[in-house]
């Protein structure tokens, strides 16, 4: 290649980034379409779109609202402290709404708006009573109601109380009203108290900043002023707020150290500011590459692939490094022609990787291969384009350090083949007896154990649910759906008659079918004969209450589920409505809480199977289940790379190939022996960190096998290890689990290819050698 | 000594008035103190304004201040019911529907004077002296007030009559009557 079409290739790289940027910006114009959920990584024919309907429609309770549950002796003051500061959150425009005294849930009266419906709706047991045809038997009971001092006796509309037996059936709030506060009493527990309760209500988004700040700044206070109250915190705003708090406290620590320890090194061995911006440059052309090809091509991005997909790119840093080492030791003398081979080389290995990612079925792996495959790329025709253009002055000192460097480092006996057999044997069979993996949610759960243990109280507490385990029930149209409901509820209460600890929240208990609500009007009918006739006698009432009485009844309208989803008390089910399928259906859930655990789930998924048009969702089981289907796909998609780039290697190495594949793969082995005995579970983050290690270690064999006899590419390895080690490695130190076991795999890894390489150096042939390489 | 007197007399004309007018609240609550635990008979009587006729009932009570009211009907209906802090319990052993223990605890709350508590949700306005007083309640928030126009309480020693009017012209009128107090209750 000329001279002159080395440049012209140059700026041609330079005119496709300046595309890439305009692309970019146009793509951006509306901001960056980002996926979080984890499903969006699945192949389509595996989401399931009214499951995520459903998980959102049940999770948004606890996403756009917070509970606080204060205990205190002197608890009237204290609330209304907090209420007060709380409120001018609301006022400020933080927070959409504070409700923490007695009369901020006081709904209009029920017997005002459900009136009209009340002779259509009748609990079981009345059903039955009246079935029977013992409808005198509930002349009595409404006769002590009508004299009772604290009922509301209304006569002409409802002398048989039918509303407040009926009410009286449906789920009951435990937040209640006392000393003007909205109070939780749990007084008949062990060690109850009074726990005030204050309901707060968000604007916007949970994870909005300042928001975050003014919330946990208000509460700061408040606890310093009353630290001998007893806050308990539920809601993703605290949980997101706390991960917001860490994440900034961790770049200010971790990030800062590893970020100063990365320019002191860099500084240290190169002495010379500019070697520093050099090495940026490519990190971002690749960065920006990736970014807008992966975007062209998939249309959106998902968040999971930005973050690991911009820590792969990270592997460029060797081709950087290498570059620079051998320019700032040969000055002048530098070719390029010298390095290509195995820059190309080490290009082509962890590029095979991803593209075997990429045909994986599975878009999300895809999608973050294509992104990392895109941003080595980018980064590799920038280190080999612009780099040696770029002034570059040789540096003495850079030579005499990497000499040192080589001749400290030398060992005194090579590896045989034979021993690193045995120990790769020993290795895998370590593995296999005891690595195992776990793809829970609750290991990656990044909030602190104080605050999953106020939310774990505050539930318990409240009975209340983040609507995590759900029934998911279909039908052709809101009748049939009302009927599946019902019988699945009728299912469920035979399965507590029978013992299981569970509570339901159902849509039938509010709304019977047409068919029932026209056969309770008839009951009615029944008991509004001579019952009514021998209550009103009885009460002493004139004759003409019992004509104006049963006029009511033909007054009475169905009750449709959109009635009722409007009313006060219907909107606090309204979470359970998913409304219209995709699929032409209606949809809707029945939401569980109570016990857990592999017994009542066997109970409840056998319930869902022997129905038809009903479906069991566990929410926190599902997310697991899909980690663990992304970390299966992985696992058996990088084998194959790994097996490929194998055979590439043996082709260009013969019986030399051992000395490259030794360090990623020996690293490899020794992560996962690490964790097999230390019983650190595999999961999707430490696997990808695997990938780090395997490409960073594989271009550590390539240019070691390369260079063999060359001290620059051993201080180029050192550094690129080194650096990649400070960047990924000291993640291991984070608190959020995620980043912790992509670093724990990265500390671990690296340093494993670091003390691999000078094992399986290929042997000098010659010992004396070495005189002639230090003056070559 | 014309003067002293002068003096002495003014200070009876000035005092008598003010510790006349110093029955207060507290001073009520005190008196009804005194007396921990009632029993008595009640007539009970519900006008019902739609209708033109009333709910007649009579029967007896028991009160354990700070505990329990225990509401006996005698006519036309045999009913033993009985209110605490927490619930609304009758004959059957049942709970009231919901909102129930709030009607529980008003009841209890005026029975007992227990003028604190009312005074978070009403006005409180106290007429009379400690042989005839009258408390007139008037609920402060618009909520309350949509179910209850407002309240008065009336006696002496302890509460004779209670009248609960509520905004759709229904009246609840109770007479607690032949009232003695019970020893070691």
């Amino acid at each position: 290649m000329t001279r002159a079409n080395y440049h012209r290739l140059g700026w041609l790289w330079f005119a496709v980034l300046t595309l890439c940027t305009l692309w970019l910006g146009w793509m951006l114009r509306q901001g960056l379409p980002a996926d979080t959920d984890l499903t969006a990584l699945l192949p389509a024919d595996r989401q399931a779109p009214l499951v995520e309907r459903a998980d959102r429609e049940l999770g948004r309770g606890f996403e756009n609202r917070f509970l606080l549950l204060l205990g205190d002796d002197d608890r009237v003051a204290t609330t209304q402290a907090l209420g007060k500061s709380l409120q001018t959150l609301v006022d400020e425009g933080q927070l959409a709404a504070i409700d923490w005294r007695e009369l901020d849930l006081a709904d209009a009266d029920p017997h005002g708006w459900m009136g009209p419906w009340r002779y259509r709706l009748l609990t079981p047991q009345w059903q039955q009573t009246l079935d029977d045809g013992d409808g005198r038997t509930l002349v009595e009971p409404a006769l002590r109601r009508l004299f009772s001092p604290t009922a509301r006796p209304d006569p002409v509309a409802d002398p048989f109380g039918l509303l407040d037996v009926w009410l009286s059936r449906l789920p009951q709030s435990p937040i209640g009203a006392a000393d003007g506060l909205l109070t939780l009493d749990t007084g008949d527990q062990p060690d109850g108290r009074q726990w005030s309760v204050l309901i707060g209500e968000l604007k916007g988004s949970p994870y909005d900043l300042p928001m975050q700040n003014a919330l946990h700044s208000t509460l700061a206070q408040f606890q310093q002023q009353h630290p001998e109250a007893e806050l308990l915190r539920s809601g993703l705003v605290f949980h997101a707020a706390a991960g917001a708090r860490q994440a900034k406290h961790e770049m200010s620590t971790i990030g800062a150290a590893s970020l100063l320890g990365v320019l002191l090194i860099i500084a240290f061995v190169f002495r010379s500011p500019r070697v520093l911006l050099q090495l940026m440059v490519p990190l971002l052309a690749g960065s920006l590459f990736a970014l807008t090809l992966t975007l062209g091509l998939f249309g959106r991005l998902h968040l999971l692939t930005l973050a690991f997909g911009a820590s792969l790119i990270g592997i460029a840093i060797d081709y950087v490094l290498h570059l620079q080492c051998d320019r700032a030791i040969a000055g002048r003398g530098f070719r390029l022609r010298r390095l290509l081979p195995s820059l190309v080389l080490g290009l082509i290995s962890s590029v095979i990787a991803y593209v075997a990612q990429a045909l994986t079925p599975m878009p999300g792996l895809r999608q973050m291969a294509a992104f990392a495959a895109f941003g080595l790329i980018g980064a590799w025709l920038t280190v080999v384009l612009w780099l040696p253009r770029f002034t570059l002055h040789a540096s003495p000192f850079t030579d005499r350090l990497a000499t040192r460097w080589w001749r400290l480092c030398q060992p005194r006996w090579q590896l045989p083949p034979w021993l690193a057999l045995i120990g790769a044997i020993a290795l895998v069979i370590v593995c296999a007896v005891r690595l195992t993996s776990d793809d829970s949610l609750e290991l990656l759960n990044p909030s602190p154990a104080a605050l999953m243990q106020d939310e774990q109280r505050v539930q318990q507490l409240l009975d209340r649910d983040t609507g995590s385990r759900y029934f998911l029930v279909q039908a052709e149209n809101t009748q049939a759906l009302l009927a599946r409901l019902d019988a699945l509820d009728a299912e469920l209460d035979r399965a507590i008659a029978d013992g299981l600890q569970i509570e339901y929240q159902s849509l039938a208990g509010s709304v019977p079918t047409m068919a029932e609500q026209q056969a309770n009007l008839a009951r009615v009918g029944k008991l509004y004969g001579a019952p009514l006739d021998d209550l009103v006698q009885r009460a002493g009432l004139p004759a003409e209450v019992a004509r104006k009485a049963r006029a009511q009844l033909g007054k009475s309208p169905p009750l449709t589920l959109d009635d009722w989803l409007g009313t006060p008390l219907g909107k606090l089910q309204q979470r359970l409505w998913l409304g219209r399928t995709p699929e032409g259906g209606v949809a809707a859930t029945v939401v569980i809480s109570g016990a857990r655990g592999a017994a009542p789930d066997k109970v409840l998924r056998d319930l869902a199977g022997a129905q038809a048009g009903v479906e069991y969702v566990d929410r926190v089981e599902r997310i697991g289940a899909l980690l663990g289907e992304l970390r299966r796909h992985t696992a058996v998609w990088v084998l194959a790379a790994m097996t490929l780039m194998t055979l590439a290697l043996i082709g260009r190495y013969r019986r030399h190939a051992w000395r490259v594949i030794v360090p990623p793969f020996g690293a490899t082995l020794i992560v996962l022996a690490s964790f097999a005995l230390a019983g650190v579970p595999l999961n999707i983050f430490n696997q990808l960190g695997l990938l780090l290690v395997l490409g960073i270690g594989l271009d550590a064999g390539i240019f070691n096998v390369e260079h063999a006899r060359k001290p620059s590419a051993w201080l180029a390895i050192t550094l690129s290890t080194l650096t990649s080690l400070l960047a990924f490695g000291m993640l291991a130190f984070s608190a959020t689990p995620a980043l912790h076991y992509l670093g724990l795999t990265c500390l671990i890894g690296l340093a494993s290819v670091w003390m691999l390489v000078p094992w399986v150096r290929p042997v000098d042939p010659n010992r004396t050698q070495r005189q002639e390489i230090e003056h070559e | 000594m014309p003067l002293r007197r002068w003096l002495i007399t003014l200070l009876v004309l000035v005092l008598v008035p003010i510790s006349a007018q110093a029955f207060d609240l507290d001073d009520l609550q005190r008196q009804l103190a005194a007396t921990p635990s009632v029993a008595g008979r009640f007539e009970q009587q519900r006008e019902l304004a739609d209708l033109d006729s009333s709910l007649t009932s009579t029967g007896t009570f028991v009160f354990e201040r700070g505990k329990r009211v225990v509401w006996e009907l005698k006519t036309p209906v045999q009913e033993r019911i009985e209110l605490t802090p927490q619930a609304i319990t009758d004959g059957s052993g049942e709970t009231a529907p919901p909102g129930g223990e709030q009607v529980a605890q008003l009841f209890l709350q005026l029975l007992e004077g227990d003028w604190q508590a009312l005074e978070s949700r009403f006005t409180l306005q106290l007429s009379g002296d400690q042989d005839a007083w009258q408390v007139a309640l008037r609920p402060k928030e618009a909520a309350l007030r949509e179910r209850i126009a407002g309240i008065t309480l009336q006696g002496d020693r302890t509460i004779d009559h209670l009248d609960m009017r509520t905004p759709d012209g229904d009246r609840l009128k109770v007479r607690l009557f032949d009232q003695h107090p019970l020893n070691g209750a």
